[in-house]
């Protein structure tokens, strides 16, 4: 489904990510690892078109979006929750995530109808599948951080995306809220047939999830394999996993 | 849906109270209310990109101008039929709004506000200076209107009819998925990107909305003052629509209208008694920085209604992208 | 058109660079303080204003030549000490808020002082006069230049120069151009930050006071001076890179230059000829000709 090919991205000089190769089928979960600054979240970034590459391409359901804008990669049908919580603070968690689902409903210029009244069914539908539907009135910005964090994947989830990109979904969750969250993704590739690109720190939570496994060192794809032989492999041991 | 009920029966009230008041009041007091009217519907204007948009739309007051001397240039030196002029003035603004609206939302806030002043003050320059077409720097005056406005009660109602109308067209735009949606890229662009809004469009599409109705306002306040001037244009009146809308609370959605009138009132008011109510507006806005900076509006929401409408300063903000 | 001759163009181009000089004191000064605050001081016009009108009530109260130059030196303190005042009372109480709250501060603080200024010194034209020095004109190449602006032209680069050594080799203005970059590093090593903007802000006002003074002798003295300058500030500032001094002097040339050719050829619409180049120059690089200093 997604094929990213030799992708490079410098920043003033310093080289972010120097050649990054990934596949991902449909279906799968498929999971980025890497120390820190090898360039994981600048990959995501590189593949949604918040930034531009200066080489390589990204080709997505057999069509290349390299050096597409934001919201165009986004109507293809890629989907990204954000690492650092990029939630809309101010709104109520129902209103975060009718907002995504208004713009992929493509009614975004609807000037005369209250919003109020508009995709109901399927934003309740989304925040029942996260879990969130208790909380439809409350304001995001008050939520706890992990609820949060569950939030930023239902926005996402709000434009019906086939591809959902996670950038460290459980960062600063607490044990049961990251076991909350293994179950949503299981369901949300079992039940609504997505698939998902994830990168994470816990490394317990990958190896349990995900069904292939691609490394990053210092900007470059260094393996992609399977869990097992991941786990094997010399060289990912000596950049990143340590002695273990 | 109480709330609601009781709301529908304060603007009812309220309606019914504007209608009648003409007859009951002073000349004066009636040209008064009708210039609340046409400044306010300047301000919610403004605070359709400014509140609601998150832009730093920092020269309104040309697309008001524009508004303005297109309605009184097709009239006069055109000679076009009033109902042409009066369709074509918005219509120019809104032109003018897009022309220029289109270079500034390649811009990141600040440089948006700069190049939007630079425009504006271009276009006030010309205005200025091209006496033979507008009239330069004493304007043009004593403008006829039709009979049937041409009374200050007749003007009154004319303009209270087309305030209320927009009044009316803001707010379902405020309520739609449009308006939303402004709001959530004003609060969060890029995320907005992300789940494939086309932000620029959309801000683009708001201005063009605001400035067409600046450039209605425009053309009330010509059916009321029977004349334009350049300072319609001046980026002093621009800054004043802002503290207008900050005043009232920008975060709200009839909050420009209160600042609109508190200013309007002030300097008419306060302006019989000294010739310095320019150094009272600015001490009201410092009072007004220091104690109310959600503005009369946002104040009273959140005192009676318990819901958080707060603009976080900039410390909330780190500390949330942080988290 | 009218007939213009190498002569007419000489003297309009030296004018133009003279009235440049002025209007580079000016927006240096604000282009300080937007580059350390961030925020462009819409009070910087009433300074400007007070500035001259201080001028012109020292030259009153000590005639002759000895006022003129009190009052071209004692002005831009007179600015300088308002500034101080407004600074401490109220300004510095606001640094932690958004930025937007300090430019309507400092638009709240232009009305108040534009009101100031005529409740002490009245609404009419005030004028002052340059000592019997600067009689006269000067030629240069073939150009003729009165002597007063002369004057501005020198005076110009050596401003230029000042205002460099200052914020370069002096401990305090290194530290302000560090806190115009990185606010929360100066505040970590130990420097009130809160002071450091107070001088930025009393810098740049004093330049304000200068640019007003300087400019006193040849031109009305009247209110709405500030309403007329703080936009062509706002707008030099813009178009050389926010926080940048010779960015400041690169606008300011642009506009003196391009305004007194705009007299030359139409002469009805100068004013226009350097907004369309502000415009122009903001359509071709947004961000300013040179590097903003954030």
């Amino acid at each position: 489904m997604l094929r990213v090919e030799g992708l490079q991205k410098s920043f003033d000089g310093f080289m972010a990510v120097s050649s990054a190769d990934l596949r991902v089928g449909k279906g799968e979960i498929v999971a980025v690892i890497g120390p820190n600054g090898a360039g994981k979240t600048t990959l995501f970034r590189l593949i949604t078109g918040e930034h531009l590459p200066d080489k390589g391409r990204v080709i997505f359901k057999d069509e290349e979006i390299t050096g597409l804008p934001p919201h165009e990669i986004c109507r293809k049908g890629i989907g990204i929750s954000f690492q650092i919580v990029n939630i809309f603070q101010r709104m109520t968690v129902f209103d975060n995530v009718q907002v995504a689902v208004l713009a992929h409903q493509r009614k975004t210029g609807t000037l005369f109808s209250p919003a109020r009244a508009l995709a109901v069914e399927e934003t309740e539908k989304i925040l029942r599948n996260v879990g969130l539907i208790e909380k439809t009135q409350s304001v995001s910005g008050s939520l706890s951080h992990g609820d949060q964090k569950v939030l930023e994947i239902a926005i996402a989830l709000g434009s019906n995306p086939d591809l959902l990109i996670l950038d460290e979904p459980t960062a600063g969750m607490a044990r049961e809220e990251t076991s909350a969250a293994i179950d949503l993704i299981h369901r949300m590739t079992d039940e609504l047939g997505l698939t998902i690109l994830f990168c994470e720190h816990d490394m317990d939570l990958v190896f349990s999830i995900a069904g292939r496994i691609m490394v990053m060192h210092q900007g470059k794809s260094i393996i992609e394999a399977s869990p097992d032989e991941v786990r094997s492999n010399k060289q990912v041991q000596e950049a990143y996993l340590g002695v273990s | 849906m109480g709330n609601r009920a009781k709301t529908f029966w304060i603007y009812g009230v309220l309606l019914a109270v504007l209608l009648v008041l003409p007859m009951m009041l002073p000349r004066f007091y009636t040209y008064i209310l009708a210039l609340i009217f046409v400044t306010s519907l300047l301000a919610m204007s403004l605070n359709i990109v400014v509140g609601h948009g998150g832009l730093f739309q920092f020269h309104h007051a040309a697309f008001y101008g524009v508004g303005a001397y297109t309605f009184v240039l097709t009239l006069t030196k055109a000679g076009l039929p009033m109902w042409i002029c009066f369709i074509l003035a918005p219509l120019a603004a809104a032109v003018a709004g897009f022309l220029i609206g289109w270079f500034c939302v390649r811009l990141s806030s600040l440089y948006f506000g700069m190049l939007q002043i630079s425009l504006g003050s271009l276009l006030w320059a010309i205005v200025f200076r091209w006496y033979d077409m507008t009239g330069g720097d004493d304007g043009i005056h004593g403008i006829q209107m039709p009979e049937f406005i041409s009374s200050t009660s007749s003007a009154y109602y004319f303009i209270l009819l087309f305030f209320v109308l927009s009044f009316v067209i803001m707010y379902l735009m405020h309520q739609s998925p449009f308006g939303q949606i402004l709001r959530a890229t004003r609060d969060n662009p890029a995320r907005c990107s992300a789940v494939g809004i086309n932000v620029r469009r959309h801000q683009l599409t708001a201005i063009v909305i605001a400035t067409f109705f600046a450039g209605e306002a425009g053309v009330l306040f010509v059916v009321l003052e029977r004349s334009v001037f350049p300072d319609l244009l001046f980026w002093v009146l621009s800054l004043e629509i802002f503290i207008m809308c900050l005043l009232g609370g920008w975060f709200t959605f009839a909050g420009p209208v209160v600042g609109a009138a508190i200013i309007v009132s002030l300097r008419t008011f306060v302006g019989a008694y000294t010739e310095y109510w320019t150094m009272i507006i600015g001490i009201l806005l410092i009072l007004l920085i220091f104690f109310l900076p959600e503005g009369v509006m946002g104040f009273l929401v959140e005192r009676f209604k318990g819901k958080p409408n707060k603009a976080p300063t900039e410390q909330t903000e780190r500390a949330h992208a942080s988290s | 058109m009218p007939e213009i001759d190498l002569a007419t163009l000489g003297s309009q181009f030296l004018v133009g660079l003279s009235r440049a000089m002025i209007l580079f004191t000016v927006s240096a000064g604000m282009s300080f303080v937007l580059g350390v605050l961030r925020v462009p001081n819409v009070a910087h016009g009433s300074l400007y204003m007070i500035g001259a009108f201080s001028a012109f009530s020292i030259t009153k109260l000590v005639p002759g030549p000895v006022g003129f130059w009190m009052a071209l030196i004692l002005s831009p303190f007179v600015v300088a000490f308002v500034s101080f005042v407004a600074e401490r009372a109220l300004f510095c109480h606001l640094y932690q808020r958004e930025h937007l709250m300090l430019l309507l501060f400092t638009f709240a603080l232009s009305l108040i002082l534009g009101d100031l200024v005529k409740i002490v010194w009245g609404a009419e034209y005030k004028s002052i006069m340059a000592p019997p020095l600067f009689d006269g004109t000067v030629r240069i190449l073939g150009a003729s230049i009165p002597k007063y602006n002369f004057f501005l032209l020198l005076l110009g680069p050596v401003v230029a120069v000042c205002l460099w050594l200052f914020t370069n080799k002096t401990k305090v203005g290194k530290i302000a151009r560090a806190a115009a970059v990185d606010r929360e590093m100066v505040g970590a090593v130990g420097i009130n930050v809160s002071w450091v903007f107070a001088f930025a802000f009393v810098l740049g006002c004093f330049l304000a006071g200068l640019g007003g003074a300087l400019v006193a002798p040849t031109v009305s003295i009247v209110l709405g001076m500030d309403h007329d300058l703080i936009i062509e500030a706002f707008l030099i500032v813009t178009i050389g890179g926010l926080g940048n001094m010779w960015g400041a002097m690169v606008g300011s040339l642009i506009f003196g230059l391009t305004q007194s050719f705009g007299v030359l050829f139409m002469p009805q619409f100068a004013i226009v000829f350097p907004y369309t180049a502000v415009v122009i120059v903001l359509l071709l690089r947004p961000k300013g000709i040179l590097k903003s200093v954030w």
